[in-house]
């Protein structure tokens, strides 16, 4: 397999994750210098806002080092979450190159050419990284493109260590992924390296609150990308960290290749022996295959309970975290005042409804993405020309598909908010159980409003829906958080979930916000209906 | 009269540049077994997915037993059973949850049929579609299609992937299927297979229908190969094989002819006159060869005249 070759099959990724990148940096950098004033005074001021606010979410992200710079500040909102972001890059990347090629048949043909499979798995981890190094890039690029607009000026050394830190995280979360994927069933890999890097990503932001697991931290590529801000003015770039990350990757590309070696293709290297079993001949029996919508739940029963389960844990997780960062600031008696203007509604619920409903927000909208991709790839796999070759209209299969939906956002919310409610009683945490149960279920309109616009793109171009879906996303989440800053209209947030949910925890349910989201999911679905009936399937 | 079993008229798919499918014309009887023939890219699977109701036609009309295609789509695939070209991906789900799964979609499907089916074909149900091979995942097409008893068959070259065995036991199937009283369509290039199980035969080509015909009529436009052998000192009157009516490639190495005759033997038989042959051996070609002779030599031409 050829380096182009292998960079062809990321061009996608490459592209969307470097014009993200490179819109981030420069939103982030125009941002500053509309939000932090221009005078010495008003940067030092809105500096430090930011460090207060950061203060309580360094469970998330580490803590800025002077935000009332562009470098900090840009350092801080953009580049703590290109962890984020780009280790989920790397992951799908990685398991796209381990396993997925794998299970389409394209590794079996490279090694029939002759390849050598630590030839082909080293190819793909250098595709990844000249992709990577593209994407690094435009991240850099766009900041210094925000930042000469403001007639100021960045140090290229500066941005050069940012985006080799990057890089190297990136890298490093590739080949854990690719390491990962060789000792799990291609049906588990994703999964299994998903937990590893969130576990991983956990210890090392997690730390930062608990003490315990400060000790463990060493094991985390996170805590080392982490270790350098060079954007910042008296930030470093740690020259060692840096090396691990790169030297870890190095290491585990060498295991991954290893063991790949040494495994059967479509196999784990490690692989347990098939119990013999009497031939089946017949149709399982199960009436729950009779029943429309139950059919497609029971089908996806595996993954929709390991989201219900993944979301009512970290909604205990969140809940834990509010009790410990919350208590000590109450201790302080000097911002006893500042709570009670900021926080009216409590200072208990806002917290929380802010720290977890902002994030479950994500949560149900990135699990309204995973079924739309499951609706596209259907398309392009037969199964939904497998679907119609039955008695059963276009119509019948999406009001199917939403209905299984819904339900399934449903279950998620309710079994979620269930556990919050009943983790915040052991933490003594008073919360309204009315407005708790009205948040959690406020979640499925949400992932409606995802799932029927991605269903309206599904039946127009199923091919290119998840990405314009993620991007759709990621837009509404970012409408939130910049048209305030660049005075955008008002209706620009009403075409945002993330807005028109609001704050259902503190303020109750917003009405308007509710029926927007629900009209807008009505429309899509009807027009999705009406593109369904006229397209040609498969094609 | 009964009602055709499927029909289409003037059905088009045009894709530009050439490409689709184009004033398609064709009644099939009921209890027919009709065989499409075509290679590769020549519409044949375009012509399905119309009939499925899968792609809109840019023009013209299919209907099966009177049924609208597009509008009563849903009606229609209640007498159908379909085998797509490409099996789907069905992933981790095991045989009998996919057979379940479309079992319970359609209802009314037999439990007994379905095993009758996997034993038939071996076909163990309770593997993971993953772990099937290309083989197995064809049966399990199979028993999809067939497992309701539908009134018409159409199937998008349904042997592919199956051993000899399996498709001797697929073509015993489908021959049971048409006593029943069922009708089948089925797409292929291999020409042998509609020898097997087809009553007529309908060749398309670069989108467009060019014959229709039965099998005894297929048979009166093929050709022989021919081997000549003559007694040792008898002369090889070769000038009078060349210039013979209907013969064509004529090789003459020391005492043994080949050439190919096409229509009538008089021709061969008239040069042959006088000359002492020992050994005549006529090998009828298979319907390969027929189809390919066809498609090499009169490109562009319809099949007949």
């Amino acid at each position: 397999m050829g380096f182009l070759y292998s960079l062809r099959l990321t061009r996608w990724g490459v592209a969307g994750f470097s014009a993200l990148a490179f819109a981030l940096t420069l939103l982030q950098s125009i941002a500053f210098y509309q939000v932090a004033g221009h005078t010495a005074a008003e940067r030092a001021a809105f500096g430090r806002s930011m460090v207060q606010i950061a203060a309580q979410f360094t469970v998330l992200v580490a803590a800025p080092i002077r935000p009332d710079t562009v470098g900090g500040y840009v350092q801080w909102r953009a580049y703590s979450f290109f962890a984020i972001v780009f280790g989920i890059w790397a992951l799908v990347s990685a398991y796209g190159a381990a396993r997925g090629d794998e299970e389409r048949g394209l590794v079996e043909q490279v090694l029939a050419t002759g390849t050598a499979r630590a030839d082909a798995l080293v190819v793909r981890i250098v595709g990844f990284a000249a992709g990577c190094i593209v994407a690094v890039s435009l991240a850099a690029l766009g900041m210094l493109v925000g930042v000469y607009g403001a007639h100021e000026s960045i140090g290229i050394d500066a941005l050069a260590g940012a985006s080799v830190n990057l890089l190297g995280l990136a890298l490093c979360c590739y080949s854990l992924t690719l390491l990962v994927s060789q000792f799990a069933a291609s049906r588990f890999a994703t999964a299994a390296s998903a937990v590893v890097m969130l576990g991983l990503f956990l210890l090392n932001s997690l730390s930062r609150q608990i003490d315990q697991l400060s000790s463990w931290r060493w094991l985390s590529p996170f805590r080392y990308y982490d270790l350098s801000q060079p954007l910042a003015p008296g930030g470093s770039f740690d020259v060692r960290g840096v090396e691990v990350l790169f030297g870890s990757a190095a290491v585990m590309t060498l295991g991954a290749a290893i063991a790949f070696s040494y495994r059967d293709l479509g196999s784990p290297l490690v692989r347990f022996p098939v119990a013999t079993h009497q031939a089946v001949r017949e149709p399982d029996r199960n009436i729950v295959w009779r029943v429309p919508i139950l059919r497609g739940l029971y089908e996806r029963r595996a993954g929709l309970g390991v989201w219900t389960a993944g979301v009512a844990l970290l909604g205990v997780l969140m809940v834990i975290l509010t009790k410990n960062i919350v208590e000590p600031l109450l201790g302080l008696t000097q911002l006893r005042p500042y709570f009670d203007v900021l926080f009216s509604g409590g200072i208990y619920p806002s917290f929380l409804g802010f720290i977890w409903f902002g994030f479950a927000q994500l949560l149900i909208a990135g699990f309204a993405i995973a079924q739309v991709a499951r609706w596209s790839s259907e398309d392009a796999d037969g199964r939904l020309e497998a679907v119609l070759a039955s008695p059963i209209s276009r119509r019948s299969v999406l009001i199917e598909r939403a209905v299984a939906l819904m339900i399934g956002g449903f279950v998620i919310a309710t079994v979620s908010g269930i556990a919050v409610g009943i983790e915040s009683h052991v933490q003594s945490i008073d919360l309204n159980q009315g407005r708790l149960a009205a948040a959690s279920l406020l979640l499925v309109p949400v992932a409606m409003f995802f799932a029927a616009i991605g269903a309206l793109l599904a039946s127009l171009i199923p091919r290119a829906t998840v990405g314009l879906l993620g991007g759709f996303a990621f837009v509404s989440y970012f409408i939130v958080q910049l048209a305030p800053i660049f005075h955008w209209p008002s209706w620009t947030l009403d075409i945002s979930a993330f807005h028109l949910y609001g704050q259902p925890l503190t303020s109750g349910v917003d009405g308007t916000g509710l029926v927007i989201m629900v009209l807008v999911a009505a429309v899509a679905f009807v027009a999705s209906a009406v593109m369904m009936e006229r397209r040609d399937v498969g094609a | 009269m009964a009602v055709a079993a499927l029909s289409t008229s003037r059905l088009t798919k045009d894709y530009g540049a050439g490409r689709g499918l184009f004033d398609l014309d064709l009644v099939i009887q009921q209890q027919e077994v009709f065989g499409y023939l075509g290679p590769n890219g020549a519409g044949k699977t375009t012509t399905i997915r119309c009939v499925m109701g899968m792609i809109r036609p840019t023009s013209g009309s299919a209907h099966v037993f009177g049924i609208d295609c597009m509008r009563d789509a849903v009606e229609v695939k209640k007498r159908v059973g379909y085998l797509p070209g490409d099996i789907p991906q069905f992933g981790g789900m095991r045989g009998k949850e996919i057979v379940a799964y479309f079992g319970g979609m359609r209802g009314g499907v037999d439990p007994k049929r379905v095993t009758g089916l996997c034993d038939r074909f071996d076909l163990d149900l309770g593997r993971r579609f993953r772990e099937y091979s290309s083989g197995n995942k064809q049966k399990l097409g199979i028993v999809l299609a067939f497992m309701h008893a539908p009134d018409l068959f159409i199937l998008d070259e349904p042997t592919s992937g199956l051993d000899p065995l399996n498709q001797q036991e697929f073509y015993g199937l489908l021959r049971e299927e048409r006593e029943r009283g069922a009708t089948v369509f089925l797409s292929s290039h291999v020409l042998s297979e509609v020898e097997h199980v087809c009553d007529q035969v309908g060749i398309i080509r670069t989108g467009r229908l060019v014959r229709v015909a039965d099998l005894a009529e297929l048979h009166r436009i093929r050709f022989h190969h021919v081997e000549l052998e003559f007694a040792e000192g008898s002369d090889v009157p070769e000038k009078a094989l060349r210039h013979a009516e209907g013969v064509s490639d004529v090789k003459v190495d020391d005492r043994i002819v080949t050439c190919t005759v096409h229509g009538s033997f008089e021709p061969l038989l008239d040069a042959l006159h006088g000359a002492e042959v020992t050994n005549l051996v006529s090998r009828e070609p298979s319907l390969e060869e027929m189809f390919l002779e066809y498609y090499h030599e009169r490109s562009g031409l319809p099949l007949l005249p």
